[in-house]
């Protein structure tokens, strides 16, 4: 078992059985349909127009590489969308480190060579992001390989595992073929995934939101700058753009579609599910800054006759975020807003207890109420939630404590 | 109303995008910039005007296909070679593009204590504060913020426009002699060529096409708002080009018409105009020198930094803080400190490394534009957005005239 690196095997000659040199290598590929991580085969240069060399052919591939058979048994080469060609996809790209969280570029690709029974295993192990692979690559052919070996075995190697390594392909079709998910990325938190597709230039930050889950996309598109945000879901088919604003949070897909211009936001919202649509819509009505821009239209609200246990069955049923949990919302005849129970008080409270006896008198402003004066009510009642009311007093939305402290740090 | 509505929907379209396109031709005209318009005016009176709109155009088709890349494909220069042409070719470039904006750096420097020595201020004192606040502008901002200084610094090169209404020159003669063909006659003068070429290379340089298509993409321009941005290119490079319009009226009305010839240096130069055409025009031309070598110096290191970051995939950009990006800082770090180091030790050979990183410069430059037009003729990269066949034959006749110069120049100046 050794490793051998992407830029020494290529310009390698490349001898057959007879130990005569037919040609020298010029790229390698992974065929991910078949194995994520083996070497599929070498294609080979030679006078006789490009052949193909699996692995199993080989006896050695190192600076120079040894096949076991005759060149007339190397089959022809024919270019394939489905494989993933080590030179030309990799090597100098940009991929995204899982691991590290960022987006890096690639210098040089280590491959394991295994050797088992007459013929090699290939397999790629990780890339090499660091100086080792780019000095080892700028003096190939300069340095005597002695003494370059010698010199890169001082450096520290700076290398992403296969695994972890996501590559970016634009595009679709050759995404499925090569059988890029993104589950790597997908993985990570919204934040972080936000932070690498900033990164990104524009084309593959519309391949990973093509690609990923929709809930994760819309978790990660909330956290991305606005500008960046806009021009992401311009990019996106309306279908698709459609199915990810659905799964954000009402008030974060009222902002999206905001800042987007009114003939892309109407046919994005004709595309999305009738109930958040209108929800959605309700909320582009309000103004940004109001207490109706900010509050999202997702909450927990039971019947004020209701016994604790019902308001756990709703929690158990709720859909929306979190932050909105907080809160049980109390409503009397006609919808109106009567009451409100934190949280805390429904995990010590005996189930069989109607939530009119524990419930307190909430806090509540009208939808226009700018949003400096919910920043306010918020700091003087501690308000963990507040409650927006129409002007029949029903319940709108609520605005939840972490909507204001973004917001509040968007002012500044 | 409705006109009203779309007339100012493009204007904010316009302003969301203006800044990349008109900052990098403006800094065009820097301290090495203004000393050889001056020179070409002082020499050669209004006869070289005609170079002026040739230059112009050149510039605008240069400048405009690095907008265009860096719009379509939201990526750098250097990060477009790097993976069409490999790390080996990206390495050479890079190093070449160090050590041509390292003099170029050192020169602007050179113009920074040369303009305040003509106020008798030390430049052991100038030097090292332009140093301090080159280095913390960029550093401390945001890119947003240093847009906006550098659009201010931008609307500053106004103080050579007026320079040149001081210097009362004959509007007539000199309107006419832009527009008119060259007489032929000139041609035989090796000066007069050398002249023009001297114009050209000092116009078009490698560093612009990585500094504008970097700030293209830092700031987030893409296709769709691309035709705003094209006229921030456009508008740029004519306001540029009337500035140096300027600078070679105002030198050719009073050195040249008294005969005045051998000035060398852009300090010369002010000094030389003072008793023609008055204290203000001395003033403005100095003031405006300063303000050129200072707002060139706060551009080139991080231009540099920029393309050698991004080429060689180390983190990179003035949004990220200085432990996210060593590489990035240090880099810009060094090529203020020893640029700014150089012009303060004595008996420095400062010349003579502008004249090294000139003819890097023009050896560099006929691959940055090759590697340019083959990128953006490149349909898996560019789409649908690759230049069109007579955009293509005007660009390749272009870079070749500005190649066949460049090679001139450097030939020219290894002879001495």
């Amino acid at each position: 078992m050794s490793l051998v690196a992407l830029s020494e095997l290529l310009g390698a000659a490349v001898r057959d059985a007879s130990g005569t040199v037919r040609g020298r290598v010029r790229e390698i590929a992974v065929a991910p349909q078949d194995h994520p991580t083996r070497i599929a085969y070498l294609i080979v240069r030679t006078s006789d127009g490009e052949r193909v060399v699996p692995p199993d052919a080989l006896k050695s591939a190192g600076r120079s590489v040894r096949a076991a058979n005759e060149m007339s048994q190397w089959m022809r080469y024919t270019p394939s969308d489905g494989v993933l060609l080590l030179k030309r996809d990799l090597l100098d790209q940009q991929i995204i480190d899982v691991h590290g969280r960022k987006v890096v570029r690639v210098n040089d690709v280590e491959l394991e060579s295994t050797p088992i029974n007459a013929h090699l295993l290939l397999n790629v192990v990780s890339v090499d992001v660091g100086a080792r692979g780019a000095i080892r690559r700028l003096s190939k052919g300069i340095v005597p390989s002695f003494t370059l070996r010698a010199l890169l075995a001082r450096i520290p190697p700076r290398v992403i595992p296969w695994e972890y390594v996501d590559l970016l392909v634009t595009d679709p079709a050759r995404r499925v073929k090569l059988k890029i998910a993104y589950d790597g990325l997908a993985k990570l938190h919204p934040a972080d995934i936000a932070d690498i597709v900033e990164d990104l230039a524009p084309a593959e930050r519309e391949a990973v939101f093509e690609t990923i889950d929709e809930e994760v996309a819309a978790e990660a598109l909330e956290e991305i700058d606005p500008d960046i945000q806009v021009s992401i879901v311009e990019s996106l088919d309306k279908d698709r753009a459609a199915d990810i604003v659905e799964e954000m949070d009402p008030d974060a897909a009222a902002d999206l579609l905001g800042d987007l211009p009114e003939e892309q936001s109407g046919e994005i919202l004709k595309e999305m599910q009738p109930e958040e649509r209108q929800e959605v819509s309700q909320l582009l009505e309000f103004g940004e800054r109001t207490a109706a821009g900010r509050m999202t239209t997702e909450f927990v609200a039971v019947s004020d006759t209701a016994l604790v246990d019902h308001a756990i069955e709703a929690l158990k049923t709720f859909e929306g975020s979190r932050e909105a949990l907080a809160t049980i919302y109390l409503t009397g005849p006609g919808q109106k807003l009567v009451g409100s129970v934190p949280l805390v008080k429904i995990a010590i409270t005996s189930p069989a207890v109607q939530l009119s006896e524990i419930s307190e008198s909430p806090v509540s402003c009208a939808p226009d109420t700018p949003q400096s004066e919910v920043a306010a009510l918020f700091d003087k009642y501690n308000l963990i939630t507040l409650a927006v009311i129409d002007e029949h007093g029903r319940l709108a939305g609520i605005i939840t404590a972490d909507d204001v402290i973004s917001m509040l740090r968007h002012s500044h | 109303m409705t006109f009203f509505k779309g007339w100012r929907t493009r204007l904010a379209l316009v302003l969301a995008v203006v800044g990349p396109g008109f900052i990098t031709a403006n800094v065009d005209n820097d301290a090495g910039g203004i000393a050889t318009y001056s020179v070409a005016g002082a020499q050669f009176g209004y006869t070289l005007l005609w170079t002026m709109i040739p230059i112009t155009v050149a510039l605008v088709i240069v400048q405009e296909m690095s907008a265009r890349m860096g719009a379509v494909t939201g990526k750098g220069l250097s990060d477009l070679i790097r993976e069409e042409f490999g790390l080996r070719a990206t390495f050479v470039l890079m190093l070449a593009l160090v050590v041509t904006n390292f003099g170029n750096i050192a020169s602007e420097f050179a113009g920074v204590a040369s303009s305040f020595e003509l106020f008798g201020v030390s430049r052991y004192i100038v030097v090292p504060l332009a140093a301090a606040v080159v280095w913390a502008i960029v550093v401390h901002g945001t890119y947003g913020s240093i847009e906006k200084v550098f659009l201010s610094a931008s609307a500053f090169y106004i103080c050579y426009i007026v320079s040149g209404v001081l210097a009362h020159p004959d509007w007539k003669a000199a309107a006419l002699s832009t527009v008119t063909r060259p007489e032929s006659a000139g041609f035989r003068n090796y000066g007069y060529v050398s002249m023009i070429v001297g114009l050209a290379g000092t116009t078009i340089a490698p560093w612009m096409q990585f500094y504008l298509q970097a700030s293209i993409v830092e700031k987030g321009v893409t296709v769709r708002q691309y035709k705003a941005s094209r006229l921030d290119v456009v508008i740029g490079c004519l306001f540029a080009a009337i500035v140096a319009w300027f600078i070679v009226v105002a030198c050719a009305a009073t050195l040249h018409t008294v005969g005045k010839y051998n000035i060398v240096t852009a300090d010369e130069a002010a000094l030389a105009l003072r008793p023609l055409a008055g204290e203000y025009a001395y003033l403005l031309f100095a003031a405006g020198l300063f303000n050129a070598s200072l707002f060139a110096a706060c551009i080139l290191p991080i231009s540099t930094a920029y393309a050698v970051c991004e080429g060689l995939g180390l983190e990179s950009g003035l949004d990220k803080r200085f432990e996210e990006a060593p590489a990035f800082y240090w880099l810009y770090t060094a090529l203020i400190v020893i640029g700014a180091g150089v012009v303060l030790v004595p008996r420095f050979p400062l010349f003579r490394i502008m004249v090294l990183s000139q003819v890097v410069n023009g050896i560099l430059l006929p691959f940055v534009l090759i590697f340019v037009i083959s990128l953006i003729n490149d349909s898996e990269l560019m789409g649908s957005h690759t230049n069109s066949r007579w955009y293509n034959v005007i660009s390749w006749f272009t870079v070749g005239i500005m190649i066949a110069l460049t090679i001139a120049m450097v030939i020219a100046q290894g002879r001495g």
